[in-house]
């Protein structure tokens, strides 16, 4: 093997550091610029999540008219999605994945630096609506004619900016993946063949794929829109030969592959947590594989679930494709459990973070198949039902799939580990919240409250479940109080743990924390998916064969 | 060590009680509103089947995890057994969910044809228009001449009601001329969309048949601007005998009995001629809804609209030259405000609430 | 527990990966790899506009499919003809382009690579030409609306190629490019030949599907 050592070259010059972070082009940096302006945004849209909630409490309109309130809704779903789950994944993918597979960087730096500047861009143009007059208030779906006719329905100027914005946050994302998928494809360490790389990788892959093929559509209703609200355009102008139908075409195509976007990565992250604290191998790894690949090719033949109740689409269809992809998910879902089965399992924070997962995006995958079957659908169709589907996979899926990613790996960036106790108590008031705040939901859904309302009738009975869902609601945002203590108390004064704190299995854990520019030193041979747990493992043989006095433990066998 | 063991016992068993308790309350409000047609009972009927389903793979698999949980946490530093997989259980967990998730689709698609079904010859066909952000109700007859059709349209105060028969099948046909809306009636665990479509595409119509008589809330459902939450209405299901006399007795002109769901309460004479009311003082009580009953003897249309300054508080549909209406509207405070004919706006006065 | 990894059994990576492992240099390069996937993300987003166009023309009523009123309909011939010929013969001029650095000839790239720029210009400028005499705008009807868009998101296109040609002419002017160092000219006809073939496409459809 030829050998290049690697010594950070020396600067020659000194730059502040805040211009080193402004100009970064490494992988690892602009990981975690992702992850800090994800956070923030999920901060804002949290804070529009409780204004929701406040209003929503007891019926009445308390101390929000409904324009206000409809740009709320608006805001928070779009910020959740397209400023938080997406980039701060996007931002875990950029730290780790160059380093599951051993590489110094992604494959277009420079490229990825330009990906992460239109995210704070795209959000500030989505937000500044608030600045001239309000916010776009059509919802996260923006539904034609009332987004497309800016003369008759929506004057805002803030709709327009929510459309610019979202270009630059497409266009963000779609550069990434061109990144994410040649870094895969090309920058793969010696012996790390596709199907030793780490799962992670695997759904970052399919999700690239999907971002790329998925992305560009929505780019393409966007211009649309914009050219309808405009420059006189018809697309959806029903009056001069356009279609309102199109645009959900448009947008679902786009969006239901987006909800695997959200989803996939955090099921990597699960995927790669669940085997490092029940110390054993990922159960079913190609079965795996396969399924993820799976779910990706099916999520784009299922776009019209979202459509039944327009009776324009193809029920039997769109219903069949759609309860499909419950079987490949469900694949996952067993080859989790056959994990933790016979496994040692330790009750860590990223490990409960996952645990909380696979017990809460259950819940929101069950009620998607319910949803899958039209007749089902026509009576939950825009209701909370929906939105309490939405959150469960969202948030019960992969927001606990990013605290738990954030726990996992913040000792790799910053040598430190996060405080478990401080963790443990985040975990614990936020799952409970989160419950209270969203399994009401699907009651109110079921009763027939409408989403997307800023008041109902005292008389509904829909009451109660609105109070306890906003008790909830607070509960969530006071458990994020311990988690941020716990990373500003960890900066400054954390446990120092060394490499490879939790005995984990993936490359990420063979250099140091955090990983010097380039990443690597040295790398150890990769035999199977587990590279740093067979390193450890063979270690671990010679001491025994050396020391007989040891009995060795059944199965131990590297 | 022990005494972490014995902690992470704990906490498991919290967990555990924890899911297990939400189960059992919150199970019991998973169930739909009482359905209220034929329809609807096909509907509720497949919901009971998949809901079953669901509490199945749900117990099932959350019970495992507990177990596993509680069973295989760490005790010693053992390595357990390196298990990578095995391709006989893969096949038996792919199968599983394929089977369930045939049988869902299989009883799904059987209701969806119940539900979607059409008869030739529905008993009562009702148009109804949706518009930002309120519906227009219109009863058509065989006949075309549209003097004969009963037309009713809500307002944000006083939102439509419509009355139909039992036991017999119903047809409304959608349509909307703004932005899309949707036509939900919880208790037919049903909804459908109001498209503004291009010339030439088929309008969106549902049927269904209600089974007993009642009074059941409507609200648009697909969300379409800002007053979204305004756009309800009702539905009177009677007895068609009962349905047939309104139905003649609203087609006839006359004016429409009272929605039954009006709350009733004082009512005000005011009436309009020669372009003005007949007073331009009216008192309400403070506090509680009354009734404005506009006879319009004028030769062109009027309304009444109530204004706190610039603040809309109501606005009445607008009533042909010779006829009259009860409008209903909600309580107001102690105050001073104005009144006007919104067609005719210096046709105008006060209105005191004490 | 920490990995001391003993040093006989772990291979070195240097920064230059490739320069290191140069089994990992097979198959395409690097830079043509992004280039082919960002020309499929530029793919599915003329497929969403195309999907517009089709869906309209789909329930154009009573099957009528054309200009508004009192405008003339399009005709291919002679303006749109000529364009297309001109922008599949600069297609034609970049690859001779391609070949020539290939072959380690700088002159002849520039040469090529300035007849490529020259011909996207002019492509461009009838563009702008037609636009004017077409006599409806984005704003008259559906056919207008998905008329423009289309041809207007694909004369960006071109004039984001033509960026990209000058900056490669400039490159090449500077001497820049060698036989095995030209990667930059291979990224870019790739991209000018998806810009291509996107107008054959409109082309057709806009002009021949009846
Ligand atoms: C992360 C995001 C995410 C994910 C993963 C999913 C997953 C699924 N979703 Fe969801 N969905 C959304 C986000 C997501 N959804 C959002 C945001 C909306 C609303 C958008 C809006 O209108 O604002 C929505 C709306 C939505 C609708 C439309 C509702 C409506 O508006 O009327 C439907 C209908 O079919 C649906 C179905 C499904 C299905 C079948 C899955 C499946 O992929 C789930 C599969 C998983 C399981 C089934 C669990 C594990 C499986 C097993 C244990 C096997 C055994 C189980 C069975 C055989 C049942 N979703
Ligand atoms: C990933 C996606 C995601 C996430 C995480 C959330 C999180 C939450 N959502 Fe959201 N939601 C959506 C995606 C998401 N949502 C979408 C797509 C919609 C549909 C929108 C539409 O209809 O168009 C929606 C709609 C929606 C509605 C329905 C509105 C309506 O239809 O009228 C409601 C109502 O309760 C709601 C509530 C909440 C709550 C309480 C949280 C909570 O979990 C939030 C918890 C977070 C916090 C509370 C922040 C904590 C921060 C602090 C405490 C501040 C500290 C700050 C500093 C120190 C700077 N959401
Ligand atoms: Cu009409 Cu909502
Ligand atoms: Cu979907």
């Amino acid at each position: 093997m030829a050998t290049t050592t690697l010594t950070p070259q020396a600067e020659s010059y000194r730059r502040s550091w805040v211009l080193d972070w402004l100009t970064t082009v490494d992988h690892k940096k602009i990981g975690i610029l992702y992850i800090v302006n994800s956070f923030l945004f999920f901060f804002a849209a949290g804070i529009l999540a409780l204004v929701i909630r406040t209003e929503l409490m007891v019926p009445g309109l308390q101390f929000l008219d409904e324009p206000t309130y409809n740009q709320a809704f608006t805001m928070h779903g779009t910020i959740m999605i397209f400023l938080f789950v997406v980039p701060i994944l996007s931002g875990f993918a950029n730290y780790i994945v160059p380093l599951m597979l051993g590489a110094p960087d992604m494959a277009f730096p420079r490229i990825n630096a330009l990906s992460f500047w239109m995210l704070p861009l795209g959000g500030g143009l989505i937000f500044s609506g608030y600045l001239f007059g309000g916010a776009a208030a059509e919802g996260w779906t923006g539904y034609a004619p009332l987004t497309s006719d800016a003369e008759r329905f929506s004057a805002s100027v803030g709709t327009d900016l929510w459309i610019l914005g979202l270009v630059f946050v497409g266009t963000s994302s779609i550069l990434g993946s061109v990144n994410f998928i040649t870094t895969i494809f090309k920058m793969r360490a010696p012996g790390m063949t596709l199907f030793r790389m780490p799962i992670f990788v695997w759904t970052v892959l399919v999700t690239a794929v999907l971002i790329l093929l998925a992305t560009p559509v929505l780019t393409a209703g966007l211009i649309a829109l914009f050219i309808d609200r405009n420059y006189g355009g018809s697309f959806f102008d029903p009056a001069a030969g356009g279609n309102p139908i199109l645009w959900q075409h448009i947008f679902w195509f786009f969006g239901h592959p987006e909800v695997y976007i959200v989803i996939l990565p955090a099921m990597g992250v699960v995927s790669e947590i669940l085997p490092v604290f029940s110390r054993k191998p990922l159960f079913g790894y190609r079965a795996f594989v396969y399924a993820t690949v799976g779910i990706g090719l099916l999520s784009f033949s299922v776009w019209a679930h979202h459509m039944f109740t327009t009776g324009k689409v193809f029920l039997p269809f769109f219903a069949f494709m759609t309860t499909l992809i419950g079987i490949p998910t469900g694949v996952k879902m067993f080859n989790w459990m056959a994990t933790m089965w016979r496994g040692s399992i330790s009750f860590t924070t990223p490990m409960l973070f996952a645990i909380g997962f696979i017990t809460m995006f259950l819940i929101g995958g069950i009620s998607g198949v319910m949803l899958a079957s039209p007749a089902i659908d026509f009576h939950m169709q825009d209701t909370y039902f929906v939105v309490a589907h939405l959150h469960y996979v969202f948030f019960g899926g992969s927001v606990f799939g990013i605290f738990a990613a954030s726990y996992f790996w913040f000792p790799k960036m910053f040598g430190r580990r996060l405080n478990e106790r401080l963790g443990k108590i985040h975990f614990w008031i936020h799952f409970i919240g989160f419950n209270l705040a969203f399994f009401p939901m699907h009651s109110l859904g079921i009763l027939g409250m409408p989403r997307r309302v800023a008041d109902y009738s005292p008389d509904a009975g829909w009451t109660i479940y609105n109070l306890v869902s906003t008790v909830g609601a607070f509960m969530i945002a006071v458990s994020i109080i311990p988690f941020l203590i716990n990373v500003v108390a960890t900066l400054i004064n954390g446990e120092r743990v060394g490499d490879d704190p939790w005995e984990a299995n993936t490359l990420e854990w063979a250099t140091t924390s955090p990983p010097p520019p380039y990443n690597f030193d040295t790398l150890p041979p990769i035999r199977s998916e587990r590279p740093v747990f067979d390193l450890r493992h063979k270690h671990d043989a010679e001491h025994l064969a050396a020391d007989a006095s040891i009995v060795e433990a059944p199965g131990s066998h590297a | 060590m022990r005494g972490q063991v014995a902690a992470t016992r704990r906490r498991t068993a919290i967990r555990g009680g924890l899911l297990l308790a939400l189960a059992v309350v919150l199970g019991g409000c998973m169930l739909p509103p009482e359905p209220a047609t034929t329809q609807a009972d096909a509907t509720y009927g497949l919901y009971i089947f998949v809901f079953a389903l669901a509490v199945l793979v749900f117990v099932g698999v959350e019970g495992f995890i507990l177990y596993s949980v509680i069973r295989y946490r760490r005790r010693d530093d053992r390595l357990p057994d390196q298990l990578h997989g095995n391709n006989t259980v893969e096949i038996i967990w792919t199968a599983i969910p394929t089977v369930i998730v045939f049988v869902i689709f299989f009883f799904s698609i059987g209701t969806l044809g119940v539900v979607e079904a059409r008869s030739d010859d529905p008993a009562v066909v009702v148009e109804v228009d949706g518009f930002q952000w309120q519906w227009t109700f219109r009863y058509t007859d065989d006949d075309s001449d549209p003097n004969n059709d009963y037309t009713v349209t809500g307002s944000a105060a006083q939102p439509p009601v419509m009355v139909l028969p039992v036991g017999e099948p119903v047809v409304v046909r959608l349509r909307s001329a703004d932005v899309i809306h949707s036509f939900f009636v919880p208790n037919f665990l049903i909804k459908r969309d109001l498209i503004p479509l291009p010339e030439g595409q088929q309008l969106n119509e549902l049927e269904f048949t209600i089974d007993r008589v009642g009074i059941y809330a409507g609200q648009c459902a697909e969300f379409c601007g800002n007053q979204h939450a305004a756009m309800t209405f009702t539905i009177d299901a009677r007895e068609p005998a009962d349905y047939a006399t309104w139905i003649e007795a609203a087609r006839s002109g006359a004016p429409p009995p009272p929605p039954s769901a009006a709350p009733g309460g004082t009512v005000i004479e005011l009436t309009a001629d020669q372009l003005a009311f007949d007073t331009d003082q009216i008192e309400v009580p403070a506090g509680e809804p009354f009734v404005i009953r506009l006879v319009n003897n004028d030769t062109v249309p009027h309304d009444v609209g109530i204004y706190a300054g610039a603040d809309e508080l109501f606005n009445g549909e607008d009533i042909p030259a010779g006829g009259s209406i009860d409008y209903q509207v909600s309580a107001l405070e102690a105050g001073e405000y104005d009144f006007l004919c919104t067609i005719h706006p210096n046709m105008n006065g006060t209105l005191v609430a004490q | 527990m920490t990995v001391d990894a003993p040093t006989s059994q772990t291979a070195d990576l240097g920064p230059r990966l490739e320069a290191a492992h140069p089994e990992l240099n097979r198959g395409l390069p690097i830079p043509l790899v992004g280039m082919l996937l960002f020309i499929a993300s530029e793919v599915m987003f003329f497929g969403g506009l195309f999907a517009a166009y089709f869906n309209a023309r789909a329930q154009a009523v009573g099957g009528h499919w054309g200009p508004p009123e009192g405008a003339h309909e399009l005709e291919a011939w002679p303006l749109a003809a000529i364009l297309t010929i001109i922008l599949v013969a600069s297609s034609f001029t970049m690859q001779f382009g391609v070949w020539a650095i290939r072959r380690g000839d700088q002159r002849r790239l520039r040469m090529w690579v300035g007849v490529t720029l020259l011909l996207g210009i002019l492509f461009l400028a009838g563009q702008l030409y037609d636009y004017s005499t077409l006599g409806f705008g984005i704003g008259d009807g559906i056919f207008g609306t998905t008329f423009y868009t289309l041809t207007g998101f694909h004369g960006a296109h071109v004039f984001g190629g033509a960026v990209g040609l000058t900056i490669l002419f400039a490159r090449a002017n500077a001497g820049q490019f060698s036989a095995r160092n030209h990667i930059a000219v291979e990224a870019i006809s790739m991209y000018w030949h998806f810009v291509d073939v996107v107008w054959i496409a409109l082309f057709s459809i806009l002009y021949f599907l009846k």
